[in-house]
């Protein structure tokens, strides 16, 4: 990839951010059901 | 540990030297050298961007954290997912596309010299500082386990670390951290399924007990300033101490500048923001199943050995009496867990209510022989750091213990690697090319460069075995690099806004690190990660109104 890509960034980071904050908000489920179910 | 281990440990080391060397290529020039020819695939610089920030701290202080503690020192990540869409989009393009050596560098094209190399001479006294720590921290644990002099356990780490990183260079570094995060990640995984296998209880019922003694909640949302780690502190001061980090500490921002193209160094950070919060939780879910494990397995009473010896030397009769009340307790909390793992519906309140009990009269042991050794000793006992040496050396099978001894040398390795690798970069590029000799040949630097990578590794491991000794000038160091850290990145911000001046930069500097100074002595209570954001805004609002004076002062002026 070449830099010439990244002029195309606001697209491509809105996709970026979603997918990351989509990641972060699973992990942070996956921890909350961890906690709710063990910690009580 | 035996001769297979011991083996594993040796290959492991030399193979990841000797492979990082090898690949080196075109060294012979300065942008090879410190930035291999902006050539590096993304991934090989994410991994090494998560090495970096992987110490042995991680494998031997967080774990033990994750024992006594729990999970909850994840929440310390919450920002960095964040942290790093925002460098992608904001700092990241601006650094990479100034074709800069230092992130300073880029301070002095945007406001002037002595913004560069203010900035410069406070990471280099930091993070000369922290290399020396970073080695000294394993190299204690080292000595107390197997009985080493701590020259031979700094001397282990440091002096491959300075070989490949004087004759490779950032290629040698980065190549390396490649393996050496595979060593690390292989190393947690293996102690888990070990831990999973050797516990006498299912993963369940271990998770249900270790949830009974508070070691699996995760989130505490308090809005209170004075407890380090709550979900807000994570997520805002967080993400404030994680953009500093990762945008302004050259350590790590010479690991994405070596990225072929502003593309490819968005996507080794990304690497991290998908993969940090998991691997952490790997971490400390190792610690919690360790705690379990000494549920059902007689634990020591103190994990230090050496401490252990010594206080049982010097005071024979009161460390007996606090032995004999210890298994005692042990016991009992061992009768309390099974309770809690049968886990009868109807009585599992009481069944925790009763275990937590348990749990606390041996806690109240442990504190007893913790203040003993601490009298005995004289030092502050940091018992929490040899829990998880301890059970690797006492509890694993043959082979893993080597594993796991190869992947805290690795950790330890890879952060030494990258700040010896940085502080001679900042050093040379910042000050001595700046300042010195601007006019000597590409091979003269080369040969400074190296000169200065082999002085800071030796630089560091001095450090690191007077550490003892330093400790208070230490910890001075490290509370002066907090005032700074936030206010770094508040400059940096400050230069992606238009129209702001030197002058405002500055200024906005020395304001921030003042405030931020001021704040810690006057509220030592305010959680560290609140500097950041404190730091941040001073800069910003200080930077941005002298800017503004001075913009209407020149607009007046002129006819």
């Amino acid at each position: 990839m070449s830099d010439a890509n990244s002029e195309t960034g606001p697209s491509r980071f809105r996709v970026t951010l979603f997918r990351v904050m989509l990641i972060q908000l699973l992990a942070l489920l996956a921890l909350w059901l961890l906690q709710t179910r063990y910690a009580g | 540990m035996q001769p297979l281990d011991w083996f594993i440990v040796v290959i492991s080391l030399a193979y990841v030297v000797w492979d990082g060397i090898r690949r080196s290529k075109n060294t012979h020039e300065l942008e090879g050298y410190f930035l291999a020819n902006r050539n590096l695939p993304w991934w090989a610089v994410g991994l090494s961007v998560m090495a970096t920030q992987l110490s042995a701290v991680t494998m031997i202080g967080t774990t033990g954290q994750g024992a006594t503690d729990g999970m909850r020192f994840i929440q310390f990540y919450f920002g960095l997912p964040l942290a790093m869409v925002i460098l992608g989009v904001t700092l990241v393009p601006f650094l990479h596309k100034a074709r800069v050596f230092t992130a300073y560098e880029f301070l002095e094209r945007r406001f002037d010299a002595k913004t560069r190399s203010l900035t410069s001479f406070l990471f280099l006294i930091s993070r000369g500082m922290s290399a020396g720590t970073i080695i000294a921290a394993p190299g204690v644990v080292f000595s107390a386990i197997f009985g080493w002099d701590m020259v031979w356990s700094v001397v282990l780490m440091g002096v491959p670390t300075i070989l490949y990183t004087v004759v490779g260079g950032v290629q040698a570094v980065t190549w390396a951290d490649v393996k050496q995060m595979g060593i690390i990640v292989l190393s947690l995984v293996a102690v888990v399924v070990v831990l999973l296998v050797k516990l006498p209880v299912p993963a369940g019922e271990a998770l249900e007990i270790a949830g009974a003694a508070g070691r699996m909640r995760v989130f505490d949302f308090s809005w209170d300033f004075t407890k380090t780690y709550t979900f807000w502190s994570g997520m805002l001061g967080g993400t404030f101490l994680m953009l500093s980090y990762f945008g302004t500490d050259q350590s790590q921002v010479q690991r994405y500048l070596t990225a072929k193209s502003v593309d490819d160094a968005r996507s080794s950070l990304l690497m991290s923001a998908y993969w940090k919060i998991p691997l952490q939780a790997l971490v400390l879910l190792l610690g919690v199943l360790v705690f379990v494990f000494y549920l059902f397995q007689a634990p020591p009473l103190l994990y230090n050995p050496a401490q252990e010896a010594r206080v049982r030397a010097a005071e024979p009769a009161a460390f007996a009496a606090l032995d004999t009340r210890y298994r005692t307790a042990v016991a009992a909390r061992e009768s309390s867990a099974r309770a809690v793992a049968k886990n009868p519906a109807s009585g599992r309140e009481a069944g925790r209510s009763a275990f937590r009990d348990r749990e606390a009269d041996v806690q109240a042991v442990r504190t007893e022989a913790l203040a003993l050794a601490e009298r005995v000793t004289g030092q502050p006992s940091r018992d929490v750091n040899y829990i998880i040496p301890r059970f690797v050396l006492d509890h694993l099978p043959l082979g893993l213990a080597g594993l796991f001894l190869a992947g805290v040398l690795a950790a330890a390795m890879s952060s030494i690697a990258a700040e010896l690798n940085s502080l001679s970069t900042a050093t040379v590029i910042d000050f001595y090319r700046r300042w010195v000799r601007p006019e000597a040949s590409d091979a003269h630097f080369l040969k400074v460069s190296k000169l200065a990578t082999a002085a800071w590794g030796i630089f560091a491991c001095i450090v690191a075995i007077y550490a003892a000794t330093l400790g208070s000038l230490i910890e001075v160091v490290n509370r002066f690099g907090s005032f700074f850290y936030g206010s770094i990145l508040g400059v940096f911000l400050l230069a992606m806004i238009p129209r702001t001046k030197s002058l405002g930069a500055f200024v906005g500097l020395l304001a921030g690190m003042a405030t931020v100074a001021a704040v810690s002595f006057g509220a030592p209570s305010v959680s560290f990660l609140w500097h950041n954001v404190i730091g941040v805004v001073t800069v910003l609002v200080v930077g941005s109104v002298l800017s503004l004076g001075g913009a209407a002062r020149t607009a007046r002026s002129q006819p």
